[in-house]
């Protein structure tokens, strides 16, 4: 292709001489000025022959690009479906999925029905004994810990354990769910997924993207629109908080990585630099989802501008929007999807967040609902939950479709679905093994998973416990020191406690030397400053103290072995409010304060 | 938050640590079992890694790799060293005097450029971001690998700075941390006094086990065992190793003055009650202004630190079981930037330099070789890749062995290194 155009550039310059010559020629009759004029104008169509060559040549180069494009684009089509159904005759295609809802509308009772045969007929089949629906004391603190991130107050949990009524658990769930509490954790767990901690980020502030998260999950906003929110959002900072997902993910490949991982629970960054060994994930394929990116340019991360998210009509890459090595141009498509009908100039986000959040989008609605039953069971039906398909199969896959499906037929409705599982015997269960079930898997549900408190939890727990509250005066300074501001002793804590690692385990305990030393002998964290002792037991002294501790630290009374044992100490020391002090210290460094049994 | 196999791991760590008797049985019996456990396995030498990283990126043309002939030659002369044929800053005399038991790798090179990225990479060996991970600083990776789970003291200690932690590893490997020096460990004073604190204590224990009679799962005994750490160290004489107060004045004279100094003389006695890996900090080398006032003094705080450190531990018979590594995240450039009255150098991790010592090395050697300019790397040119699978093999350590992440992606200790082991023990 190349030396034909060539070849014709010779021929046309060729020519061009000889009408120059020939200009020349006529002009030689005529005076001066003449001569000069036909030379301009030879001149000018000379240049006008050769603009016209280039354009012609720069034309047929376009053509035949655009050919070879579009025979690359048929021929990947091609690849494409024969993927697709390699991947069907293997089983492992993606099922079309259909939102049906279970009972009436937003029928809590009914899907929590729902669930617990879904997970009895598991159990009957695996032959595995259950352990009993856990206590009141237990239930108060589960409830208060997964549905708003906190332990009640001594009084919330005695105002529980006294009401007689028969629905009070169901009752209990329905107040957490309207608590100003129940939506800063929901934004705590969301800013840990959507913000990334790398060196870039510490640079940023997201206490925006915090605010609007909680304003949110208040108001619980539809979930397919809270995430077309997110994954739309243009403009600054200030007037549009949601682009802090962008912020934080600030080159194609993150964007893609985390949008697929948090949204789609699915892996993909693997497949960024190659085909991915188990999921089977193809690199064009990676890159066709990641395409719905590349139009995206992240600015002022630097000083004194306001960080700020736009979406271009073309793809423009500088030292702020770099594109990784392995980055591939192709046609945008949907993750096992159809290709969108797009044009180039058109933005290409809102076509991607319509097919992301429709309700039968096969990732979506199950990605979410997964999660949500990771976060109150601390495992996932598929698990682990950012790693929805190939071989990674659920415990119980109709439970999974069918609260799945509920979720998107009832318009996204976190609270209707977490409402729906914490009403479930399942949720309900004693995490406390019974004979025959010790060691029966997790997955089976037998007993409820003893869950690791997240650093929040236990810095919130620990400040509800003691009463702590951040002196004003640090927390003015802070707060006007603005985008760089030194953190607040609860993120200092949380930083402290994750040390470099994104989260912690719900089900694992963690924490290490350094974050033991703190709890129990920093003043900071207070397990043990006389403050704590006139908060917990005011004067009350005695059996009377020793249970405003236990209830106020572990939302139970204590056994009356550990209330005689306890009395005892602190009547035998010498100074009774150092031995509370020193109960208070070590039910604070408990186990069974750090955990949600 | 799913690390489903990074529990399987943890677990059977615990598992491994109940069947040698350490947490199993009663709770009453175990300060002194935890005590006999570190007195017997005390007895094995251990190999140890001293980690002095030079934070902000020195500049190799002024320290390791003169070139006085060069364009940017800058101020400083090159002197001879114990080693024959090697010669280095004549800021540096005293570790001149060392350079038999140390070898320079002059032909590292590295991708990243921006501080922060750069020192995760120096980390790390891996690229901050890629594939969605965090990765492991070495620091953890080998106090996964070489640390004991039931050391009085943590396995990974951070001196003097802010370091890269544990990523996907768990806190379990995180480093603890030691920010000045001279005061010693953060909150591992008591706030009461020794017998309430023991009374404390008691309680807990009993709160311990009656919670664990009733509920039998895993992350109690994980609480217990850190808790247990934890006062174990409060308590142990191993954590005498923080108290520099224990040495002569001549001895912490001679390792010079400041956080540094102090945290290399911390290192060398933390090296001494077994810690495997310790990390000490020095900023200040980012000289893209008065770069050679600011060298000669930092080169002068190195020069007193290392050469002490390297000749107590030869006398303490620690030097060969002991590694300690000089780098920094980058080099600087060869030439000599026009910024101002007293220029520096700027960032250069095209080309640049690290020394080791001690370790079992065959000492007096040089790794590697740059042009006349110090710009470009002509001989052996080392990744950090290759660095730190050099450091895993120099203390034992498989670095093509796998962790797997809370995914299930494999991941090797060091990705594709070419390590140069072979040329230097």
């Amino acid at each position: 292709m190349k030396h034909r155009s060539l070849y014709r550039w010779v021929l046309l310059a060729a020519f061009s001489v000889m009408v120059f010559g020939q200009s020349v020629s006529l002009a030689q009759t005529k005076p001066q000025q003449a001569k000069a004029q036909a030379k301009a104008k030879a001149q000018r169509e000379q240049r006008l022959a050769a603009k016209k060559l280039a354009e012609d040549k720069k034309l047929a180069e376009e053509k035949a690009a655009e050919q070879k494009a579009k025979k690359e684009a048929e021929a990947r089509r091609a690849e494409a479906e024969k993927l697709q159904k390699e991947r069907e005759a293997r089983g492992e295609a993606i099922e079309k999925f259909h939102p049906a809802r279970i009972g009436d509308a937003k029928d809590h009772t009914a899907v929590a029905r729902f669930i617990d045969a879904k997970i009895n007929a598991k159990l009957a089949v695996e032959n595995t004994p259950v352990s009993p629906a856990c206590t009141d004391e237990e239930f108060v603190r589960r409830a208060y810990l997964d549905l708003t991130g906190v332990i009640p107050t001594l009084e919330q949990t005695t105002a529980f354990l006294e009401d007689k009524s028969p629905d009070k658990r169901a009752k209990l769930i329905d107040e957490l769910l309207e608590t100003p509490n129940y939506a800063r954790h929901r934004a705590d767990l969301w800013m840990n997924l959507l913000v990334q901690k790398t060196s870039d980020n510490r640079r940023v502030n997201f206490d925006s993207l915090r605010t609007w998260l909680t304003g949110q999950f208040a108001a619980n906003r539809p979930w397919d629109a809270m995430v077309s929110d997110i994954v739309t959002a243009t403009g600054d900072q200030e007037k549009n908080p949601a682009v802090g997902f962008f912020l934080s993910n600030n080159t194609v490949d993150k964007m893609t990585d985390e949008s697929a991982k948090i949204f789609l629970g699915v892996q993909l960054q693997c497949a960024q630099c190659h085909d991915h060994k188990f999921n089977d994930w193809k690199q064009t394929e990676y890159w066709a989802m990641a395409q719905f990116f590349m139009k995206v340019q992240v600015g002022g991360l630097g000083r004194d501008q306001t960080p700020g998210i736009q979406e271009t009509q073309n793809v423009r890459r500088n030292k702020m929007n770099p594109l990784p090595e392995s980055a591939k141009q192709l046609e945008p498509k949907f993750l096992q999807g159809d290709y969108p009908k797009v044009t180039k100039a058109e933005p290409y986000r809102p076509v991607l967040a319509k097919w992301m959040t429709a309700p039968t989008n096969p990732f979506f609605a199950k990605a979410m609902t997964n999660r949500i039953w990771s976060e109150l069971f601390g495992r996932g039906i598929v698990n682990p939950v950012d790693d929805m398909v190939g071989q990674n199969l659920p415990s119980h896959p109709e439970l999974l479709t069918g609260l799945a499906g509920d979720f998107a037929a009832n318009g996204f409705d976190v609270k209707h679905l977490i409402r729906s599982i914490c009403n479930s015997d399942a949720y309900q269960r004693s995490s406390k093994s019974i004979d025959g079930n010790e060691s029966a898997e997790p997955h089976l549900y037998a007993k409820m998973t003893v869950k690791v408190l997240s650093p929040e939890q236990l810095f919130d727990s620990l400040a509800a416990a003691t009463k702590f509250q951040e002196p004003t005066a640090a927390r003015a300074k802070a707060k006007a020191a603005g985008r760089n501001a030194p953190q607040g002793a609860r993120e200092r804590f949380v930083t402290f406690y994750l040390a470099g690692a994104d989260m912690t385990s719900a089900v694992e305990y963690e924490a290490g030397i350094p974050q033991a030393l703190k709890l129990m002998n920093s003043r900071q964290t207070g397990s043990s400053n006389p403050q704590a002792v006139r908060s917990i037991v005011g004067t009350t002294r005695g059996a009377e103290a020793i249970e405003k501790i236990y209830l106020t630290a572990l939302s139970r009374r204590p056994t009356a072995a550990e209330s005689e044992k306890l009395t005892k100490y602190v009547a035998s020391a010498g100074l009774p409010q150092d031995a509370l002090s020193d109960v208070i210290w070590a039910v604070l460094n408990s186990s069974e304060f750090t955990l949600n049994r | 938050m799913f690390s489903s196999h990074l529990q399987e791991r943890t677990r059977r760590e615990v598992m491994q640590l109940s069947a040698a008797g350490v947490f199993a049985g009663s709770l009453s019996g175990w300060m002194p079992l935890l005590a006999k456990e570190a007195a017997k396995s005390g007895t094995k030498k251990h190999k140890s890694c001293i980690l002095l990283f030079m934070d902000g990126g020195p500049t190799h043309k002024d320290t390791w790799d003169l070139k006085p002939d060069s364009k940017g030659a800058g101020d400083f002369k090159p002197i001879a060293t114990s080693a024959p044929g090697i010669q280095i800053s004549e800021h540096l005399p005293k570790i001149a005097k060392h350079m038999h038991q140390g070898v320079l790798v002059r032909g590292m090179s590295s991708p990243e450029g921006a501080h922060g990225r750069a020192k995760y990479y120096a980390h790390t060996g891996f690229r901050e971001g890629q594939g969605g991970v965090i990765y492991p600083s070495i620091g953890s990776i080998v106090s996964q690998q070489l640390g004991r789970m039931d050391a009085t003291v943590p396995n990974y200690i951070s001196i003097a700075g802010r370091t890269y932690g544990s990523g996907f590893l768990g806190p379990k490997h995180q480093p603890l941390m030691v920010q000045s020096p001279d005061r010693g460990v953060e909150d591992l004073k008591a706030l009461v006094t020794g017998s309430q604190f023991d009374n404390r204590v008691g309680l807990l224990k009993e709160m311990e086990s009656a919670f664990h009679r009733e509920y039998k799962v895993d992350p109690i005994n994980d609480h217990k065992t850190t808790y247990e750490r934890a006062v174990a160290l409060m308590q142990s004489k191993e954590s005498k190793a923080f108290d520099l107060t224990q040495e002569s004045s001549a001895t912490r004279s001679k390792y010079g003055s400041g956080r540094f100094a102090d945290g290399v003389l911390m290192a060398r006695r933390l090296v001494e009650v077994g810690v495997p890996f310790i990390e000490v900090s020095l900023g200040g080398w980012d000289t893209h202004q008065d770069n050679f006032a600011r060298v000669q003094k930092l080169s002068g705080e190195v020069d007193s630190a290392i050469s002490a450190l390297l000749s107590d531990l030869s006398e303490r018979g620690l030097l060969d079981s002991t590694l300690v590594v000089w780098m920094g995240e980058f080099g600087r450039t060869p030439h000599i930037n026009t910024r101002g009255a007293k220029p520096g150098r700027d960032h250069y991790p095209r080309a640049w330099s690290l020394a080791m010592f001690g370790g079992g090395m065959k000492g007096g050697q040089v790794i590697g070789k740059t042009d006349k300019e110090g710009a470009e790397v002509v001989e052996r040119k080392t990744s950090v890749q290759d660095f730190l699978a050099t450091t895993c093999e120099l203390l034992g350590i498989d670095h093509t062995k796998e962790n797997i992440t809370a995914t299930g992606r494999p991941i090797k200790l060091v990705d594709k290194p070419n390590p140069f082991t072979k040329l230097i023990v």
